[in-house]
């Protein structure tokens, strides 16, 4: 990672040289994984999917804009039939798709933020500040988290009102993202922190120290680009958590009818007593997406894992 | 086993508890409106006034409130269900949790005993048939959110072939002949929820096992034994299985948190009245005394899981007993 500059007559080529070299060897050591290979296509069409549902497949219907009858089964005109109120269930897992994946994204970001800090944090200062940390991080490793977020989302949401629009989001989803990023996070600060311990021992440390870097500097300059690789493996497979708890929090009531994420369509399917009628696509298209995302980032995350961490012990 | 490492564990256990606890005061200090009307709504005033003392809430939150609260706690006082107005917490779960038990207790044995097995035969016979579907069904398994499980079965099951019914655990408004009639009953019930729950379960134990044995596999021990000239199911039987089974133990126990989260929704899929149930009809009448209450029972049962876990891995292992 230390681009040491071998010419000094262009150090900045010589730095730029490096990293595409590093980058195509990192590409080249990515495609020997097929499973890590399927599970990329899989998610570069889900983020296809996320990124212009409106274009493939028109605007969200609603209620008033419904364009099929109640329950209708799969025909040519609704591939995927349709729900209780008539609305077209392609469009509503296509549309899902966005919410699903940005709530999984933003909840991933603030869990690997926390999880990154306190590990680098604990790890680095050491001593009574890392004991507490980590006494704190075990405690959410212990804690059933999920029931956690099930008590905290409603106390949040009534604190804020669940009409509200948070930097452009609907209350309801920004609190799923809190929420979950606030109970996640303590398995990636305890993988950093093993990480952060070893860096902290190398000599480039000690020279950062003794030339008058301060702590913060340290941390963020010597420390952080060392941890890089473990994050990035681990964000990976955060995302696939992230996505199954938000499913799993909007299946129990907690989704956002106006912006329906796959959890959301699951738990209306659910309450309309779907399964028992029979209308499995009313169920099948959105618990399928779930899966095969999912699915995806674990493969994916595992096969960057071998890549990334060779030491790692390889667990399949 | 050594006193010490008993100690230790046990001293972990409570202080982990003791944090629980605190955490619980923490949310019931965030709670919308102010502390006294989230406990006492629409009561007279001399009722409010014996839990406004009660609960310290006429003195300052540290430490008075805190202590009261605590003292509350320990004495098993979780205060009053809001939605049924006059029933105590500790009542409402005491009522929800058998079900919840039978489900899950059923549901875990079933799972660990098909789920090791499968793990530690695949892992064995790695890279062989009955890896390469178990592995497979396993992963997918393993990303499939259990609720999914439960309807797939529900549709094709109860809805589809009529053979089991679709919710509840006993049929409504039903009366019995005898005690087996009932117990069938009880039985046709628990199939479904207790199928999802195990077949959920299954695939994560199967992963974790598999893992564990390939890499007991590669032990030193284990070429030992090979070098020796053990027959393989000997050495998979006496060498490999026990010292696999360890990171099993505590896997086991570090998922029971997962595994929660499941069991809500699989009670919500097929109307099993249990903690799950409670939990997202508390949620919806934003019964926060409950919620609050189930999160306390769960919590610390998953502790003392960890803590049953540590004390069978001190049994298991003599190394860790230090």
């Amino acid at each position: 990672m230390t681009a040491a500059s071998v010419s000094p007559a262009n150090p900045r080529r010589e730095r730029l040289r490096l990293r595409m070299h590093s980058a195509r060897e990192f590409v080249g050591r990515f495609a020997q994984h097929p499973d890590g290979v399927i599970g990329l296509a899989i998610l570069i069409v889900f983020s296809v999917l996320a990124l212009i549902p409106t274009l493939l497949v028109g605007r969200l219907e609603t209620a008033t804009i419904a364009s099929g009858l109640p329950l209708q089964g799969p025909d040519a005109t609704h591939i995927l039939g349709t729900d209780d109120l008539g609305r077209d269930i392609l469009n509503l897992t296509v549309h899902g798709t966005r919410i699903s994946m940005l709530i999984g994204l933003l909840a991933t970001l603030v869990t690997v933020v926390i999880g990154t800090s306190f590990g680098i944090v604990a790890g680095y200062v050491g001593g009574v500040v890392d004991a507490i940390l980590m006494r704190i991080t075990d405690f959410f490793l212990v804690l059933p988290t999920f029931v956690l977020a099930l008590i905290l989302a409603p106390i949040v949401l009534d604190l804020i009102g669940s009409d509200a629009l948070i930097l452009g989001i609907r209350a309801n989803l920004f609190v799923t993202v809190i929420v979950i990023g606030v109970t996640s996070w303590a398995s990636t600060a305890r993988i950093i922190r093993s990480q952060a311990l070893s860096v902290r021992e190398r000599m480039f440390v000690d020279r950062a120290r003794v030339i008058g870097g301060s702590s913060g500097h340290i941390m963020r300059r010597h420390i952080l680009p060392n941890v890089v690789n473990l994050i990035v493996a681990n964000t990976v497979l955060t995302f696939a958590g992230a996505v199954l708890t938000e499913t799993t929090l909007a299946f129990v009531g907690l989704g956002d009818p106006f912006d329906p994420s796959w959890g959301q369509i699951l738990n209306a399917a659910e309450s309309r007593g779907a399964p028992g009628l029979g209308a499995w696509w009313f169920f099948a298209p959105p618990a399928a997406c779930v899966v095969l995302v999912v699915l995806a980032f674990t493969l994916v995350g595992g096969a960057l894992d071998d890549v990334l961490n060779p030491r790692a012990r390889l667990r399949r | 086993m050594g006193g010490r490492y008993f100690a230790r564990k046990l001293l972990q256990a409570i202080i982990t508890i003791a944090f629980i606890v605190l955490l619980n005061f923490l949310l019931f200090r965030l709670m919308p409106g102010s502390p006294d009307r989230v406990l006492a709504r629409n009561l007279p005033l001399d009722v409010r006034q014996v839990l406004l003392e009660r609960w310290g809430l006429d003195r300052p939150v540290f430490p008075d409130q805190f202590v009261a609260y605590f003292g509350a706690t320990l004495q098993g006082d979780l205060g009053e269900s809001f939605k049924f107005q006059g029933v105590s917490v500790v009542d409402v779960l005491a009522q929800r949790i058998w079900p919840t038990l039978l489900l899950f207790g059923f549901g875990e044995v079933l799972a660990i005993i098909i789920g090791l097995a499968l793990g530690a035969y695949s892992g064995w016979k790695r890279g062989g048939p009955v890896d390469y579907v178990g592995n497979g069904i396993s992963l997918i398994l393993y990303s499939m959110p259990y609720f999914v499980i439960g309807m797939i079965l529900l549709m094709v099951f109860s809805g589809g072939l009529g053979w089991f019914p679709t919710s509840g655990m006993f049929e409504m408004g039903a009366t019995y002949g005898s005690f087996v009639d009932q117990l069938l009953d009880f039985l046709a019930h628990l199939a479904l929820p207790l199928t999802t729950v195990a077949i959920g379960l299954i695939g994560q134990y199967s992963i974790l096992m598999r893992a564990s044995i390939i890499e007991t596999l590669g032990e030193d021990y284990v070429t030992t034994a090979r070098a020796k000239g053990l027959t393989e199911g000997y050495i998979l039987r006496r060498h490999a299985l026990p010292n696999a089974m360890l990171p099993a133990v505590t896997l086991v126990a570090i998922n029971m948190g997962y595994v929660i989260a499941g069991a809500i929704t699989v009670e919500l899929v097929f109307g099993w009245p249990g903690l799950g149930t409670l939990t997202v009809e508390a949620l919806n009448s934003r019964d926060y005394p409950v919620l609050q209450g189930v999160f306390l029972l769960l919590s610390i049962s998953v502790v003392l899981a960890n803590f049953a876990a540590d004390l069978i891995y001190g049994i298991l292992d003599p190394r860790v007993r230090t």
